[in-house]
């Protein structure tokens, strides 16, 4: 048998109360706040976790924040230049229009007229902001204007800079697009070669050509066709040749090629045809492409509809047709580079959405885990804080019942 | 005969009174702290020799005594001296816990809230806005940094008065178990072998108490005194002489105290691993294992944050086109001159590297010919060699001239980082959201080939700018990257690059000039000219933000294992875990203490039931030897009525 102190009744039954009292409002605690962890000590391993997932969970939603930034400013440009694709075409039907042969000049001004309105508005797109007026098309120098008209046509100002967003943890998502991109740097011609005629009396009409097979050593060379035409005998016709020179080196490729209006003229890797017919003494030139902004396309096709055409005697509008035929090349060039970017801008709105889909499972996934690690689990409390209650109640009428037990009651 | 019949009587009633006497002491002391139940000692008186044999003669009170067990009360006296340190330290530690765990009061939050913004300024670079809510949040992280660290300074301060209190205690105890002493010798000396059980008693209290500041050893000595021992051996109470601790400053760290012991006017300074158990224990060890490391973490994470983020803005350009500066103040590290140093030498230190800090102090010593550095950590030790300066861990240590053998001093490389992070500028256009300089390619390029906007190197660079010492002194000079026929080789011209010529060309590599690196991919043309120059205008720019912003995920601490948050949650982590290992393990020492003093209670303790039967015990025995004085009485009145 062991001794019992009447202290010790006293005082540890006080201990057990105690204990189980702060075993209650632990869990009650818990049930209030509806999390398990109330400080680390509760569970460390858990709060340190979820400390790191927390943060990855906030980092997700910023991402989320980014993407739509970024999805925000794609759109903004991809509307512009949808706006510009539009522009384009319909200064293209202009241009092909203005090829009607029944045209006079005066009527060719109009359409002049209707292109240099069109050339604004090109501009206005081209310098389109994002609404807190920030250009969308300056690269890095988003409150430099990036277009604007000098004496040498319109010039480009802002660079090549492209600004790129974090949408993801481990991707970035280029947000903008350099104007020099879209509308300066766009190869004219055939994106090889420029053909061109010479200050020409005949009617010779150029076509953009190709390149043949084998294709040219590149870098292409200069070169120049002078035609001749030597009066035919009586009844017959004029026998018109050809000579090819290379320009750059000065040296003369081939001479007295018999011409026929239609056939393909092809010599050192390049191929083209020539129409019509050319007077004695007309030069066409074959020079390498180079990069042609589409203010400067739309700007030489206005100062074409603006040249008045010489008498039929002085090859009539075999020039503007010329000039017609180069800028409505030029313009689908442009055409093309603008739906370039417009493909890749798509591609990116897409994989933004892409992941914006894989963020929100993340994000899903997050806080899943977070509330796994920290959110009470209510019936395993409620169970525990009934458990704890009667626990602490069978002892506090135990106690009740036991420290009424005395021999000196009965004295 | 008759007169037998009285005494044996009135010893009888005697013995009764002491013993009613000695249970109404046991039951009035019930409930005082220490005492132990007493009990009246009775032996029978030697008979008297008749010639019909031996006749009684009552009863002898010999002694009372008190009922104790000395193996049960040193048990208590162990296990209370562990449970007050352990309870001491779980209380004390708890507080670092609640104010860490607390998650608005964390820094987790508002790191979140700064990064949160810097990708914000990386979305809108020129957007002023959305740098001044970078530098709102950049502020709400240094409040709060700033304001951990004053709890945990105001932490230190409380505890270092409950130090004080400590002590105060210890001396007042000491003094008094001495005085007790010198009663418990006097009347031991003169009691004729009879101990004067209540003075024991106090004296065992005060020992108890004293024991749940410190843990002491203690020894009984013969002539009834008892001497205390502390520390390692060292006597606090020998007879009737009570040493005294102090509070004195720390012979390596002027900004702690030390415990010393004084004895005979000399004062010795007490190793901290000699002072264990009981609340002074608790509190030394809370404030050297706990506290402040949970300071240092803290403030290495402010070093880290605020150092990392001024490097890399120091690589940017702001928004008026300068090149970035420092966006946070940065605490220097905290040194300390050995109170022993008996040379003249200066120890400076620097940090280096915030990606290699500890969140340790460490000590520097001199030999006479080599200097070697301890982490306190660990106690790992590092030997430097004979010259300084030297780097370890994250930061450099130098030292003047004039160190002598022997000489120590104190390194806290991170201790204020915490405390002392400000910012630096309040104006929003001062974040380097961009770079300083822009490739671009230039609009007559035939070829497919694309140039990357080009990143600025890391420091150091080749020719650091003597005005902004992290980037290179041509980064902003303009080069140009020209493409021969055939273009699989290129010429670089500008300044500061050499104007190398023929250059092999490898797409999609480095191409590393004045402080920066670009790389051109895709297929050039002959003649194509690619332009590297300074980023004049270029408020769109956003590269430098994008690096900011991607600081946050990256392991840039701790020798490249864990990002920012994962360094604070790192030390919630572990103050939750020795708080929970503290609550386990000071609730097990409580049981065991309740056991334990159950244990030494069940020989010691005063039972009421027991009391009250030997209430009645004693009442009868008393009635029972009344009634025999009343039967020798009438046996004497029955003789004197006879008359002969």
């Amino acid at each position: 048998m062991i001794r019992i102190s009447s202290s010790t009744i006293f005082n540890s039954n006080v201990t057990a109360m105690e204990q189980q009292q702060s075993r209650l409002f632990q869990t009650q605690q818990q049930l209030a706040s509806g999390r398990r962890i109330l400080t680390a000590a509760d569970d460390p391993v858990a709060a340190a976790r979820a400390l790191v997932i927390t943060q990855s969970d906030a980092t997700n939603t910023q991402y989320t924040t980014n993407r739509n930034s970024a999805r925000n400013i794609v759109s903004l440009s991809e509307s512009a230049l949808q706006g510009v694709t539009t522009l384009i075409q319909n200064v293209r039907t202009a241009a092909v229009d203005a090829g009607n042969g029944s045209y006079s000049d005066s009527d060719r001004r109009i359409i002049a007229a209707q292109l240099s309105g069109n050339l604004q508005e090109l501009l206005g797109l081209a310098n389109s902001t994002d609404g807190a007026g920030n250009f969308l098309f300056s690269g890095l120098q988003s409150k430099t204007q990036p277009f604007s008209e000098t004496a040498a046509g319109v010039g480009y100002f802002g660079d090549g800079g492209q600004r790129n967003i974090q949408v993801s943890a481990s991707h970035q998502i280029a947000s903008s697009d350099s104007g020099a991109d879209v509308f300066m740097r766009i190869k004219n011609g055939n994106g090889s070669f420029v053909t061109q005629p010479g200050a020409n009396l005949g009617t010779g009409v150029i076509s953009t050509g190709s390149l043949a097979n084998p294709p040219p050593v590149l870098p292409l060379n200069n070169y120049s066709l002078s035609f001749t035409v030597t009066p035919g005998l009586p009844g017959a016709p004029d026998v018109t040749t050809y000579d090819v020179t290379d320009t750059t080196t000065a040296t003369v490729i081939s001479t007295g090629n018999a011409y026929t209006s239609g056939q393909a003229i092809s010599f050192s890797g390049v191929q083209f045809s020539i129409q019509g017919a050319p007077a004695n003494g007309d030069t066409f030139t074959v020079t390498p492409s180079v990069n042609e902004s589409i203010f400067k396309t739309i700007s030489d096709l206005i100062a074409v509809l603006n040249t008045p055409s010489p008498p039929a005697a002085n090859g009539g509008t075999a020039n503007l047709v010329n000039s017609l035929n180069r800028g409505l090349t030029n313009l689908d060039n442009a055409l093309n580079t603008i739906s370039t970017t417009q493909a890749s801008q798509g591609l990116r709105l897409n994989e933004i959405d892409s992941l914006q889909t894989t963020g929100d499972q993340l994000g899903l996934q997050f806080k899943q885990t977070l509330s796994h690690l920290q959110d009470v689990d209510y019936n395993k409390a409620i169970s525990e804080l009934t458990q704890q209650q009667t626990s602490l109640q069978a002892a506090q009428q135990s106690f009740a019942k036991v420290s009424n037990l005395s021999l000196f009651n009965y004295l | 005969m008759a007169s037998n019949i009285f005494t044996a009587a009135i010893t009888g009633m005697n013995a009764a009174q002491y013993g009613i006497t000695t249970t109404e002491h046991n039951i009035s002391n019930a409930s005082t702290p220490g005492f132990s139940r007493q009990q009246v000692l009775l032996a029978p008186n030697i008979a008297q020799q008749f010639g019909s044999g031996f006749v009684g003669q009552g009863v002898d009170v010999t002694g009372v005594r008190r009922i104790y067990d000395q193996f049960l009360t040193t048990q208590v006296l162990q296990e209370q001296t562990q449970a007050s340190y352990l309870n001491s330290y779980h209380t004390s530690i708890a507080q670092i816990d609640n104010l860490l765990s607390e998650p608005v009061a964390g820094v987790s939050t508002t790191m979140q809230g700064f990064f949160d913004a810097m990708n914000g300024v990386a979305n809108n670079p020129e957007s002023v806005p959305s740098r001044q809510t970078l530098l709102g949040n950049a502020q709400a992280t240094v409040n709060r940094f700033q304001s951990l660290d004053q709890q945990l300074t105001n932490i230190a301060n409380g505890l270092t008065g409950q130090i004080s209190a400590s002590v105060k205690d210890i001396n007042t105890y000491a003094k008094q178990i001495a005085a007790l002493n010198v009663s418990i010798k006097r009347f031991t000396a003169g009691g004729q072998g009879q101990l004067p059980n209540d003075l024991l008693d106090q004296r065992d209290q005060l020992i108890n108490q004293l024991n749940q500041q410190i843990k002491t050893t203690v020894l009984q000595q013969s002539d009834g005194s008892a001497s205390v021992f502390i520390g390692s051996g060292q006597p606090l109470v020998i007879g009737d002489q009570a040493m005294s601790l102090q509070m004195v400053n720390s012979a390596s760290d002027p900004s702690k105290t030390d415990i010393a012991y004084v004895a005979g006017g000399r004062t010795v300074t007490l190793q901290q691993s000699s002072l264990q158990g009981g609340n002074l224990g608790a509190f030394l060890s809370f404030r050297d294992q706990s506290l402040e490391p949970a300071r240092n973490a803290l403030g290495r994470l402010a070093l880290g944050l605020a150092t990392s983020i001024n490097q890399q803005n120091q690589l940017g350009q702001d928004l008026n086109g300068a090149l970035g500066r420092d966006l946070f103040r940065t605490a220097a590290p905290v040194v300390a001159q050995g109170a022993k140093n008996t040379g003249t030498a200066a120890v400076s230190a620097a940090i280096t590297s915030v990606g290699n800090l500890t969140a340790s102090d460490y000590q520097l010593k001199f030999d006479g010919t080599n200097y070697s550095m301890v982490r306190l950590s660990d106690n790992n030790v590092t030997n430097l060699g004979a010259t300084l300066p030297q780097t370890i861990d994250g930061f450099t240590v130098n030292i003047t001239a004039g160190a002598v053998a022997g000489d120590t001093f104190l390194i806290k490389p991170t201790a204020n980082g915490a405390r002392d992070i400000a910012l630096l500028t309040t104006d929003p256009a001062k974040v380097a959201a961009g770079a300083p300089m822009r490739a671009d390619a230039a609009l007559t390029n035939l070829g497919a080939a694309t140039i990357s906007s080009g990143v600025v190197n890391s420091p150091p660079s080749a020719i650091p700018d003597p005005a902004h010492p992290l980037t290179d002194l041509n980064l902003r000079q303009p080069v140009s990257i020209t493409f021969n026929n055939p273009p699989t080789s290129y010429n670089v011209t500008g300044t500061g690059t050499g104007n190398p010529t023929n250059v092999p060309y490898t797409p999609g590599s480095d191409i590393s000039y004045n402080g920066w690196t670009v790389q051109v991919t895709g297929t050039p043309a002959s003649g194509d000219v690619f332009n590297v120059a300074s980023n004049v205008n270029g408020v769109g720019d956003n590269r430098n933000a994008l690096l900011l912003a991607g600081m946050q995920t990256q392991n840039l601490m701790a020798n490249g294992t864990a990002n920012f948050g994962e360094i604070f949650s790192q030390l919630v982590g572990d103050v939750g875990a020795k708080t929970h290992e503290l609550d386990v393990t000071s609730q097990a020492q409580n049981n065991i203490v309740i056991q334990t003093v159950a244990a030494q209670q069940a020989v010691s303790g005063v039972n009421l039931d027991e009391e009250a039967a030997n209430l009645i015990r004693y009442q009868n025995a008393y009635q029972a030897s009344a009634k025999a004085m009343q039967i020798a009485n009438s046996m004497f009145a029955a003789l004197l009525a006879i008359n002969p």
